[in-house]
């Protein structure tokens, strides 16, 4: 018997609103189709009418978890069509505060996701691991989110001696933690029922639908903004690309637990080696000659890009904001096919879904 | 200086699908579609491509009406299609807008189109005339 399953817009496993019809052949999903839009804001229509300081407040609100990739897209844009060299301090510090946002959005998602497949225990660890991240970031910032860290030609607040041995000090833990984390998550037996073969999206089918970021690399696909093109310093440090080859949700677990000890071992190289200098070229407002510039970013859910075309004014002309969930939202209907229907929700949310970003 | 390239390359509207159909070939991914209203009021629409570390550009200058390559690079491209129809009335050819991506469905039938409505016009569709009477 054939019925049609609604979730959505709200349902308990959604941390957005999003709808996604189901159409299932008893237990089994045979068809599904995803509906978007609810958080419809406006940003780019206001960022019309904003000055280019103004505009990295405004996009900075796009998302409350990768705000800081909004703004440091948005300036790395900006500072492309207006030819600026950013300090190298500056560019240290933004890599520090990316990566932090990266360990803070890892950790989130893994803890909804053990809440969703029913270890708790597991979820309570996970978001107790990132408040630490949080207390390292309200250290460094003032700020538990919206960090404010990114202006125009580089870094708004320095990073003080003190506070870099401090947050030395607190990454030593942070590693104890994910390592004991990756311990359980790849050997409990409570994980590896709910998530193996669960949610299948093969290499060819994310290539297909165009995945990327974790998500893709879970399918296998070496994808990944840092390495490919590098750019903000990152090419000075020395990290990998995680993959797995088993495409479902358990490689989407995997591939995220890796990457915290890669984005660790980023922000320790980074502290080490802070360049002395300046971390800004001041705080007026900048007038740009007319011009256009896409740039992509690794944000943690994968590439975010922006594309700015100014006019030779202190006023953006158009600035068009592209996230990642954007791109993976596409694949859920592949990925929901012949699963059964308690696991929709997981499978939903293991693209890391990003819904007000997306919806800007 | 950042080092992600960006070049940009002007094409006409029938050189769409080709270069399309070319890259699809190639195996490059089609990294976006952009769309902004141009100095004289008419649409501009480019096709972002990745090549290699940098992104090339093709942009198209002027047309309501555009093809659509949703045939050739799949959701890759029509979700993008779909959104620059919703904000900017740009019309693609062949592509399936009967279901709104962003804007609410009161706003089907005049698309939304945000980015080239005036402020005071948009308040006006999405709220009641008594709410705007109260502001």
């Amino acid at each position: 018997m054939s019925y049609i399953v609604p979730i959505g817009p709200y349902h308990p496993s959604l941390e957005e609103p999003v709808h996604a019809r189901l159409i299932t052949d008893g237990e089994q999903i045979s068809d599904a189709e995803v509906f978007i839009g609810y958080n419809h804001r406006g940003i780019e229509k206001l960022a019309q009418d904003m000055n280019f300081i103004q505009t990295l407040v405004l996009v900075e609100r796009v998302c409350g978890i990768c705000s800081h990739s909004h703004a440091l897209c948005y300036a790395l844009a900006l500072e492309s069509v207006g030819k600026v060299k950013v300090p190298k301090r500056g560019e240290y510090i933004r890599v520090i505060i990316a990566e932090l946002e990266r360990l803070h959005s890892h950790y989130l998602w893994l803890g909804i996701a053990l809440h969703i497949i029913g270890h708790d225990s597991l979820f309570m660890h996970s978001w107790d691991d990132r408040e630490a991240i949080m207390d390292i970031l309200e250290l460094l910032t003032g700020n538990r989110v919206n960090y404010g860290m990114v202006t125009y030609g580089g870094s708004r607040r320095d990073i003080s001696l003190e506070q870099a041995q401090e947050t030395l000090k607190m990454l030593d833990k942070i590693e104890e933690s994910n390592k004991r984390l990756a311990d359980f998550l790849l050997s409990d037996k409570t994980v590896a029922l709910r998530t193996q073969g669960v949610g299948v999206l093969t290499t060819e089918d994310a290539i297909r639908i165009g995945a990327i970021g974790p998500h893709a690399r879970a399918s296998n696909v070496a994808t990944d903004v840092r390495i490919d093109a590098p750019y903000s310093s990152y090419g000075d440090f020395d990290f990998k690309m995680c993959t797995w080859d088993s495409c479902d949700v358990f490689a989407r677990v995997v591939v995220r637990v890796l990457e915290n000890f890669e984005s660790i071992k980023i922000i320790r190289q980074a502290l080490d080696s802070l360049p002395k200098g300046a971390i800004n070229k001041g705080n007026s407002i900048p007038t740009i000659k007319p011009g256009e510039y896409m740039f992509r970013h690794e944000a943690p859910r994968g590439q975010l890009s922006y594309k700015v075309v100014t006019n030779g004014t202190d006023k953006n002309e158009r600035v068009s904001i592209h996230v990642p969930t954007f791109k993976n939202a596409p694949t859920i209907p592949t990925m929901l096919k012949g699963n059964s229907v308690a696991d929709a929700g997981l499978i939903i949310a293991s693209i890391d879904p990003c819904f007000s970003c997306m919806d800007r | 200086m950042q080092e992600q390239a960006y070049n940009k390359i002007s094409i006409t509207k029938e050189e769409i699908v080709p270069v399309a159909e070319k890259m699809r070939k190639d195996g490059v991914i089609l990294a976006m579609i952009h769309g902004h209203i141009g100095k004289d009021g008419k649409p501009c629409i480019s096709y972002e491509y990745q090549i290699g570390s940098g992104i090339e550009s093709y942009t198209v200058e002027g047309e309501d009406v555009l093809p659509s390559i949703a045939g050739i690079y799949d959701l890759a491209a029509e979700w993008p299609e779909r959104e620059l129809n919703e904000l900017i009335n740009v019309t693609f050819e062949g592509l399936d807008t009967s279901k709104r991506l962003f804007m609410p469905d009161s706003m089907l039938d005049g698309q939304g189109q945000i980015l080239v409505t005036p402020m005071d016009e948009l308040i006006e569709k999405t709220h009641t005339k008594k709410e705007v009477a109260e502001q």
